[in-house]
């Protein structure tokens, strides 16, 4: 009892502990792409197209990536049922 | 900040090896000497010698080393097995368990004074995050093909200048979001352990953040295992 309960626990940390992280990370990373081909690619020539467009795309991965989390889990939930 | 007690620099600095004064060192020979390179080792040796003298020699009826080995190694089977199949898990179990144990056991060593979990550094994370990252597109590819690509496409063609950049960030997220987590969650435990040390170490006082630090070692472990596994097995499954 005591196991399953904290394989279950350990599986639910594993699948929902990254959301913070993994959210922030995909927006700073678009953020910093745009910024890199503003400054670097155009040479500031399109300073700050680049920078806003990056940073949309960045929050929109965000937005995805905590879908994608919100998908996993509970689609092997249903694969699980439907096999047993 | 007062610098931690680390013996092994200690013992290298009598032998007259560098010893880095900063985290990283600028010589090649001061960076294999830097605290995370030379406590990494200490953990390898660690599970070579526990390993090698728990199963000496494997015998039918299981001993007391032999059973711990066999609950922990068959716990993790079965986990891998559940989360990304039977080929997989076959294929790349030594290198999924090894950093199970590596990351656990070098989580937990930074809880003893003298020693200093290596996972506290951001090289060390980094690396095992990279290794990871790379495994899961070579398993995408030589499952798919080239058809790999249609995992980063999206769901309708008409989307796909949309979809693309947002699945490449969404991926390369994965890389930073799997070895600052580590990193991070350890570096801190290291350093709240310090000062409160340097505080009020007379009193105890780090004995609460000492039990939070054995499980935060321990599921941080857990939960950078299971996320590769994860990304191992998504790499696998067919696109949607």
């Amino acid at each position: 009892m005591a196991k399953k309960l904290s394989t279950e626990m350990v599986e639910l940390l594993g699948n929902y502990g990254h959301i913070g992280f993994t959210f922030v990370a995909a927006i700073f990373i678009g953020l910093g792409g745009g910024i890199y081909l503003d400054e670097h690619f155009f040479d500031g020539n399109t300073s700050p197209w680049f920078t806003f467009i990056g940073l949309a795309f960045g929050i929109f991965a965000g937005f995805k990536s905590l879908f994608d989390i919100l998908r996993t889990p509970a689609a092997k939930k249903k694969n699980r049922d439907k096999k047993g | 900040m007062e610098h931690p007690i680390l013996f092994i620099s200690i013992i290298l600095e009598k032998l007259g090896l560098p010893i880095p004064h900063g985290p990283v060192g600028h010589g090649f020979l001061e960076q294999l000497c830097a605290p995370y390179m030379t406590y990494t080792w200490f953990v390898m040796v660690f599970l070579v010698v526990v390993g090698k003298l728990t199963l000496g020699n494997i015998e039918m009826i299981p001993g007391k080393g032999q059973n711990f080995w066999e609950l922990l190694i068959g716990g993790m089977y079965d986990f891998f097995t559940e989360n990304m199949g039977q080929e997989l898990t076959d294929k790349l179990f030594p290198m999924i368990a090894t950093f199970a144990l590596y990351i656990a056991v070098g989580n937990l060593i930074g809880l003893i004074p003298g020693f200093m979990s290596p996972t506290a550094s951001i090289n060390t994370t980094l690396a095992l995050t990279l290794i990871v990252w790379v495994t899961h597109h070579i398993i995408g590819i030589q499952a798919h093909g080239m058809a790999y690509i249609k995992h980063f496409l999206g769901p309708i063609p008409v989307l796909i200048p949309l979809m693309l950049p947002i699945e490449l960030i969404s991926n390369i997220a994965r890389l930073l979001s799997l070895s600052i987590r580590l990193f991070g969650n350890i570096m801190a435990k290291e350093t709240l352990l310090g000062i409160l040390f340097m505080l009020a170490g007379a009193y105890f006082a780090p004995l609460p953040i000492m039990i939070l630090g054995v499980l935060v070692s321990l599921v941080q472990a857990m939960v950078f295992v299971l996320l590769t596994v994860v990304y191992f097995g998504q790499a696998r499954e067919h696109a949607h």
